[in-house]
């Protein structure tokens, strides 16, 4: 399949190991390869928790207020920036009670897997500037392997807590992943068609091009822009895939309490609330790289460009849970599997037969 | 709906008893025969008097030939010599059409039947009056006690209760709610799960006990109890003139204070007979219509809670329309939540100065009213996912409300055309233009739009009733009537009255004994008839309906405990 | 998908056009009504210990110790108790007791919301507003004596 791939500039080819290690000035060898693996990998999740810490902790309370006519914190510093250190001291220093009957080390374990698998899905991400630690051919199937393997830490916390609604919440999450990671898989594959590659690199360099010019200006052939539909049909299974409104009900804290995390506290609460940010931004980020050109973009550098996809992609959540009411359990598995998944095969055959008759 | 009688209500247009000029009581006599040893008279209706075996059948006959469908409360009190239990029967369609069926039970063992038979709500009114009274109901299907703890000793009520008695119960009598995971050993396939006391959408300490099959509701049993404050034994021990009015406040707490306060002003200026002056039956009206906005503003706000989760603009919108309410009601009453605004007699004080001011307070909050409920509109009742959530779930077929003595909004939403204001006319209603509002989807939508539909019909009241204030001679301002410092009504006298409150029918029963205290005190709370309707709507729906029917009922937890 | 839409336009409508609903409190006091129902004040001067407040309080919140010429000694008000239904003051013929309009008191203890006289006598008034002043206007109204006896004690 890569025989024919487009050779792929991006503004700095390299993947981020590569660099370091230049930079560094660090000889061959796998012990320094290594090294200087571990060394982007910190970069790239620093600068991920700090966004999540700014975005999760201030950022969401900031954009929660502003839908609903408040001002929100503004007592901790400049636009009360400095609640992001006192929650942080706040959140830490709980106390972490285990419930009695819990099953470990499963209930210990759960949230580490849903952190880690959100983290993991951003080793093969490009986000301009150089800054990708790896680059392998199967990058967008490695993204969704490794997202979905969030699942799994769910239901461990959901059915290791010893709590019913614990259990309901673990049962709905994976029922509505299921529901929804084949959609979600199956629209993105229409993408690989247009792109012919799985390669995250490739698919941005695939989106390098103008699709028209308007008065000079002209319009990049984002796949957003390219294929409409199929990047409706991706941000509403995103939605769900992330769990956000309207398709919250793992959590759904009206009815079931707060679902799987029902039972965790202190850092381990910390660690869920940190892996759903993670993964909205996850989920930003594959929309961003797969139908928003990666960090291309006029003027700023890429990796900017690519922030501000993201977290666009992320008050779009938080717009839809203003707004949007919860869907049914029924409801959700109905919508995913009878409409859903019905569409994106659609769209999966219809693009296939475009690009069949245009190339 | 008929049990024994095989021709349908339709084929009997004319109930025994009804006349040009209401009700004959002497034909409703010859109709219960035997049935009836005696007749009493209270304020509101005459009442007769059933042997404790026969309540059943005099309350069947009652409903079928007499078309006495609603048992809107029932009363039970200690007498020196016997124990009574009062059954309060009205129409749904012509509610000012009232009688009592008075039962007396033996002072010794008071048992008397169990009115379950004839109108589902007497479940829970019977446990309650068991509870606190300790009458005993036979073929009661289920006699608990549902206010007080399973362990209380005694009951409060009674002349003979011990108030020093120390009531400390040891853990291990208290059942552990947690410890079964299910109902019934041979079916395994449920799973038991408590909603609350503690849980985000109780709206209150309300407990469920839900029985899963699945995320399939098989069966809920609501628990209360936990809010219980004795506010009809405080009542009991304040004096008419003042000291009862602050607490109706404090049941129905989400800002309807007026509207709860009304009822006892209802029920007591009709027991002492006193006269309320015009100008301050259009203050009450437009008070006790602003209190109503500002509930169902909550109403609203809290059920979107419920259907969208977490803390949506809805609420906030909710309680910012509902925060300029309680602007106004403070300017007015003093209070934003416990008013204590009416008085015996008229109400405490007259428009704040300067008048003008107020109107155009008043008048601008008015005028952004509508805008603002297009803006409901537009974010709970038009958006698709949230008609997909609400239409056809938690429905409440009309004849089983009935049967609940569902009211208010709940009984309006399924399409039964009943509201005091207009139907038991007290107040300025009856010279405002204003219409009822019924839907007959009997779903947790119905419920929904006839609150926002409500809102709007107040503010109409509201305008019409600023109109009139503001042009009032001056001189004929009079806020209270004359009333004695002292009240000391005719003692055995007896009366139930009812008013429009928030939720629905909110009526009190008075007994006086000769002193300027209440000798029983009883309410008639609406959330208490309407959460019983709570399992007929959610059985064999999924847990999100169960929340959102609850939620659509609106109740408030310290009216449904007391 | 219209109606989804809608809603989503409405807030963000409200998230767009930057008015807030927030009172900045303590910074920014909020506006009370004349009427409004705060902490007790008690004026020794006035009072001439008639017990009238005592009587009406509907859960016993007053209390008052007097020696047998009917002199006062003490006059306790449990503010942590008190429902601030008003009935004191409106039943108050000299105007010694008042609800002032503040509604900032605390109490690390419930004993320490048991108002003696002195406390309640330097409760300060809210943004200088008397509630006398402010209420004159409507006292008329207060009290319909009837033509029963009147009971004082």
């Amino acid at each position: 399949m890569s025989a024919s791939l487009p050779t792929v500039t991006l503004q700095s080819g390299t993947p981020l190991p590569d660099s370091i290690r230049s930079l560094l000035g660090l000889p061959d060898g796998p012990v320094f390869e290594f090294i200087a693996a571990v060394i982007a990998s910190s970069v790239i999740a620093a600068a991920l928790l700090g966004l999540v810490a700014v975005s999760g902790i201030w950022g969401k309370r900031k954009i929660t207020a502003a839908f609903t006519d408040r001002i929100a914190v503004n007592r901790h510093g400049p636009f009360g920036l400095l609640i992001i250190v006192a929650d942080a001291v706040r959140l830490l220093s709980k106390e972490l009670i285990v419930p009695d009957g819990v099953d470990r080390p499963a209930w210990d374990i759960a949230p580490i897997v849903m952190a880690g698998s959100a983290l993991l899905g951003f080793a093969v991400i490009p986000m301009g500037n150089g800054l990708q630690i790896a680059d392998p051919e199967v990058g967008l199937a490695y993204v969704f392997a490794v997202a979905s393997i969030a699942s799994v830490g769910l239901v461990m916390a959901g059915y290791s807590s010893n709590n019913k609604y614990s259990l309901l919440g673990g049962l709905r999450a994976v029922a509505q992943n299921l529901a929804y990671e084949i959609p979600l898989i199956i629209t993105a594959a229409s993408v690989v068609i247009f792109a012919g590659t799985l390669r995250m690199s490739g698919i941005v360099g695939a989106q390098a091009e103008t699709l028209v010019s308007v008065a000079g200006i002209g319009i990049p052939s984002w796949y957003a822009f390219v294929n409409p539909f199929a990047f409706v049909l991706f941000m509403a299974a995103n939605l769900a895939e992330v769990g956000r409104n309207p398709f919250d009900i793992p959590e759904a804290p009206t009815e079931i309490v707060a679902g799987w995390q029902t039972e965790y506290s202190s850092v381990y609460f910390v660690l869920c609330y940190l892996s759903e940010f993670i993964h909205i931004f996850l989920g930003g980020a594959i929309i961003a790289t797969v139908f928003l050109g990666g960090p291309a973009g006029p003027v700023l550098p890429g990796v900017v460009w690519f922030v501000i996809k993201m977290v666009a992609v992320y008050l779009f959540t938080q717009w839809a849970r203003s707004a949007v009411p919860r869907v049914r359990i029924d409801q959700l598995i109905e919508i995913g599997w009878k409409g859903m998944l019905v569409l994106s095969f659609a769209n999966l055959v219809l693009t296939a037969v475009i690009v069949g008759l245009t190339v | 709906m008929s049990l024994e009688d095989p021709t349908s209500p339709e084929a009997d247009p004319e109930p025994v008893g009804v006349t040009e000029d209401g009700l004959d009581y002497d034909a409703l006599e010859d109709l219960l025969g035997d049935l009836a040893i005696g007749r009493e008279s209270h304020i509101n209706a005459e009442a007769f008097v059933v042997r404790p075996g026969d309540v059943e059948e005099a309350l069947v006959t009652l409903r079928d030939e007499a078309g006495f469908d609603h048992c809107s409360c029932l009363t039970a009190q200690e007498y020196e010599d016997r124990f009574e239990s009062i059954y309060h029967l009205r129409k749904y369609d012509e509610p000012t059409q009232e009688v009592g069926v008075v039962v007396p039970a033996a002072r010794e063992n008071p048992v008397s039947q169990s009115a379950n038979g004839a109108f589902r709500t007497a479940d829970w009114h019977e446990r309650e009056a068991y509870d606190l009274v300790g009458v005993e109901y036979e073929d009661h299907p289920d006699l608990r006690r549902i206010l007080l703890p399973e362990t209380w000793q005694g009951h409060p009520l009674r002349q003979d209760y011990d108030q020093e008695q120390p009531q400390v119960v040891p853990l291990r009598e208290h059942a552990n709610p947690l410890k079964d995971d299910h109902r019934g050993i041979d079916n395994s396939d449920t799973m038991f799960l408590n909603i609350g006391p503690h849980h985000p959408a109780t709206h209150g300490v309300l407990h469920l006990k839900a029985v899963l099959d699945g995320e399939v509701v098989a069966d809920v049993d609501p628990d209360i109890g936990y809010l219980h404050r004795c506010e009809e034994q405080l009542c009991q021990q304040g004096n008419y003139r003042h000291q009862i009015m602050p607490y109706p406040d404090r049941w129905d707490y989400i800002s309807a204070g007026i509207l709860n306060e009304w009822c006892y002003a209802r029920a007591a200026e009709d027991l002492a007979d006193l006269e309320v002056p015009e100008y301050a039956q259009v203050l009450r009206t437009m008070s006790a219509e602003m209190c109503r906005i500002a509930a169902h503003m909550l109403a609203a706000g809290t059920f979107a809670l419920d259907v969208y989760g977490d803390f949506t603009a809805i609420f906030m919108y909710a309680m910012q329309d509902r925060e300029k309410m309680m602007n106004l009601l403070e300017d007015l009453t003093g209070q934003r939540l416990m008013f204590n605004y009416l008085r015996l007699g008229g109400v405490a004080w007259d428009l704040p100065e300067p008048r003008e001011e107020f109107f155009e307070k008043t008048r601008d909050l008015l005028d952004d009213l509508p805008e603002r409920l297009e803006e409901y509109h537009n974010l709970i009742t038009s958006n698709e996912i949230f008609q997909m959530r609400c239409i056809d779930t938690g429905v409440l077929e009309p004849e089983a409300a009935k049967s609940y003595g569902a009211t208010g909004p709940v009984a309006r939403g399924s399409g039964i055309d009943y509201d005091l204001r207009r139907d038991d006319p007290y107040g300025y209603y009856p010279e405002l233009d204003w219409d009822v509002i019924t839907e007959d989807g009997c779903d947790n939508y119905a419920r929904v739009l006839v609150r926002l539909q409500e809102v709007e019909e107040s503010a109409k009241i509201i305008k019409q009733c600023v109109d009139l204030l503001e042009d009032w001679p001056e001189e004929e301002r009079t806020i209270q009537s004359n009333v004695p410092r002292t009240l000391k009504p005719e003692p055995d006298t007896e009366i139930y009255r009812t008013v429009e409150a928030a939720k629905g029918e909110l009526g009190i029963y008075i007994r006086s004994d000769g002193t300027s205290k209440p000798a029983r005190f009883k309410i008639r709370s609406p959330c208490f008839s309407n959460l019983q309707t709570l399992p007929e709507m959610s059985e064999g729906e999924y847990i999100p309906d169960l929340i959102a029917s609850l939620g659509s009922l609106d109740i408030v937890l310290g009216e449904v405990d007391r | 998908m219209i109606g989804v839409l809608k809603s989503m336009a409405t807030t963000m409508k409200h998230a767009l056009d930057g008015e807030t609903f927030t009172v900045e409190y303590p910074e920014e006091t909020p506006e009370v009504s004349p009427r409004f129902r705060g902490v007790h004040k008690f004026s020794q001067e006035r009072c001439i210990w008639c017990r009238q407040c005592e009587n009406v309080c509907p859960n016993d919140t007053i209390q008052i110790v007097t020696d047998e010429q009917r002199n006062g000694e003490q006059y306790n008000l449990h503010i942590g108790q008190c429902i601030y239904c008003r009935l004191c003051e409106e039943v108050c013929p000299v105007d010694a007791i008042l609800l002032t309009q503040n509604f900032e008191f605390t109490g690390d203890t419930k004993d320490d919301l048991a108002y003696s006289m002195e406390e309640l006598k330097n409760v300060p008034w809210y943004k200088d507003i008397d509630p006398l002043a402010s209420r004159e206007p409507d006292r008329g109204g207060w009290i319909g004596e009837g033509e029963g006896e009147v009971d004082y004690q």
